[in-house]
């Protein structure tokens, strides 16, 4: 039988779990001294190599000649071209991961489909999610050469498998009497599809690719590494040149892009919501954390 | 079976049916029941004793427990052929971020296309928008499903089951929500539809005299005995 859960019993098994993973990091590490000559490496590393960032990443290029006019001179900067890339990027890979997905979400979803091919579906979409989309980047770099392309397909894949999952289990989440209201009209699974599931899970397939280019937007700054595109590329590059100072204003710039878009993102997904009398999120509400504001 | 005796034979056949989700625990036991084209059959009972269940299996939606199942002229056991079943189901079972029309062109579309064909023809639109009138729906025609009232929103399932011009419409509970004169305005014209097109119409109905007021012929499902595990369908046939 199985055992009922209690205070004491979970505190004895959340103690043993923490020590066993002491236990086992220490296994892993072999001199703990490091650590200590750590702390002073960081601080000399921070001022000598890391602080202050340089913000010359945000001037125009030498080459090729910039064309923009002021105050647009920042276009042709490294960063602003990396970061558009990026962008560019996520939003096709997500436009195309959709594309594939869909068909196979509604093949995997159990309400709408013969069990053989759900099981089928399913093992295709988390075989494309069970690498991330870094390595599968390095595959499609070795396959297809470096650039945006071998990017594009790797986050293709990769958006296949996680976005495929939310929406066989959105497909899945509906109130199954549509379905039999279809089943019993004698409808063709294509036009269940079409006329009853899409439709009826519109809000939350729309909310769901959004969060995709969000997330791809995310993973899609470090492709770059592997020379599959985008922002990561100037990271690698003067990641080799030990320019730390440049690294840094790339990852400051980075950090305020993927906090503006995961706010566009909660904004716009807000709008796809079951919830027609729902009060539309401030600006401020989307700012600031539900936390901060309890003093109100 | 001859064509004559197709034409004429019944448009529901039970025999010694015995429907319920658990072999263990049967709902209700059917030893016969047919329903004849032009017919309107009512069937009523307490809350929870399986009237529900009893549509969705003749829906093909439950498998029975025991026993043989005729639809619409099908082989036993065989679901309804496309669009021949116009089901109002007790929950509705509508696509709520679709607007009316698009429900009811579901409907229509199950009515008058192959099942390959997506795209709305124009007959099936006009069907469409035919049963939108007839319920009185035609100002709430592109608003989302969801927006819609109670009594509206089971309006619409209506519409839907008319505009597949079925030769069998079940409707669950098709009248609750409703105030007297659209409830008159509802019940008139699935009665004109399936007088005049010879369908049959098996309505359930909890409110006795309504539904003695409406059908031919009414089932009243009876939990009278003391055997806790079967409960027996007693045709209580009241001739009106
Ligand atoms: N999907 C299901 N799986 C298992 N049991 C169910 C299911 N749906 C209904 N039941 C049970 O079957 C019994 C009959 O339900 P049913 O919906 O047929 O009743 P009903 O006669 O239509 O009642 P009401 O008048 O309240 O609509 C109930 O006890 C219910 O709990
Ligand atoms: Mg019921």
């Amino acid at each position: 039988m199985r055992a009922a859960i209690n205070g004491p019993r979970m505190a004895l098994a959340a103690s043993m779990v923490i020590l066993l993973s002491l236990v086992v990091l220490d296994g892993m590490v072999n001199d703990w001294g490091r650590l200590a000559g750590g702390f002073d490496n960081l601080v000399l590393f921070f001022h000598q190599s890391l602080w202050p960032p340089d913000w010359s990443v945000l001037e125009p290029q030498v080459y090729p000649v910039c064309t923009a006019r002021a105050p647009f001179e920042f276009t042709c900067s490294t960063a602003w071209i990396g970061v558009i890339e990026t962008i560019k990027i996520a939003f096709v890979s997500t436009v195309f991961g959709m594309i594939l997905s869909l068909p196979l979400s509604l093949s995997a979803a159990r309400n709408l489909s013969p069990k053989w091919l759900s099981y089928i579906s399913r093992f295709v979409i988390s075989g494309f999610r069970s690498l991330p989309s870094l390595i599968w980047a390095i595959f499609f770099v070795i396959l297809i050469g470096f650039g945006p392309l071998a990017g594009v397909l790797a986050m293709s894949v990769y958006t296949v498998g996680y976005l495929g999952k939310l929406q066989y289990e959105a497909i899945e989440g509906l109130n199954k009497t549509p379905l039999e209201a279809a089943e019993a009209m004698g409808l063709s699974k294509m036009e269940m599809a079409f006329n009853v599931v899409i439709p009826e899970s519109a809000n939350d397939l729309i909310s769901h690719a959004i969060f995709m280019f969000e997330y791809n937007f995310r993973s899609g700054t470090i492709i770059g590494i592997v020379g599959a595109g985008g922002i990561g590329y100037y990271i690698d590059l003067y990641l080799r040149f030990l320019q730390y100072d440049k690294v840094v204003a790339y990852l400051i710039i980075i950090f305020v892009v993927v906090l503006l878009i995961d706010f566009v993102s909660i904004y716009a997904r807000s709008f796809f919501n079951d919830n027609d009398d729902l009060r539309r999120p401030t600006w401020l509400d989307v700012f600031v954390p539900e936390a901060l504001k309890m003093g109100k | 079976m001859s064509e004559t005796e197709e034409s004429e034979g019944p448009i529901i056949r039970l025999k010694d049916v015995t429907i319920g989700y658990d072999p263990e625990d049967p709902l209700v036991d059917i030893p016969e029941m047919e329903v004849f084209p032009g017919e309107i059959v009512a069937i009523a009972g307490p809350s929870g004793i399986g009237k529900t269940t009893l549509l969705r299996t003749i829906a093909g939606l439950v498998s029975p427990i025991s026993g043989s199942i005729e639809v619409c002229g099908g082989a036993p056991s065989s679901p309804p052929k496309r669009g021949e079943l116009g089901y109002v189901p007790q929950k509705l079972g509508l696509v709520r971020h679709a607007s009316v029309l698009h429900n009811v062109m579901i409907g229509a579309n199950a009515g008058n296309k192959a099942p390959w064909a997506l795209l709305p023809s124009s007959l099936a639109r006009s069907k469409a928008l035919e049963a939108i009138s007839s319920m009185g729906l035609v100002d709430k025609i592109g608003e989302p499903v969801r927006r819609l009232s109670g009594g509206q929103q089971r309006r619409v399932a209506t519409a839907r089951a008319l505009a597949q011009s079925p030769k069998l419409i079940m409707a669950d509970e098709f009248l609750s929500e409703l105030d007297e004169e659209t409830m008159q305005m509802v019940l008139g014209s699935v009665i004109d539809y399936v007088r005049s097109s010879g369908s049959a119409l098996l309505v359930v109905e909890h409110d006795i005299s309504r539904a003695k007021s409406m059908a031919d012929r009414l089932l009243v499902i009876d939990d009278g005995r003391i055997n806790p595990f079967i409960t027996e369908i007693t045709a209580v046939e009241v001739k009106v």
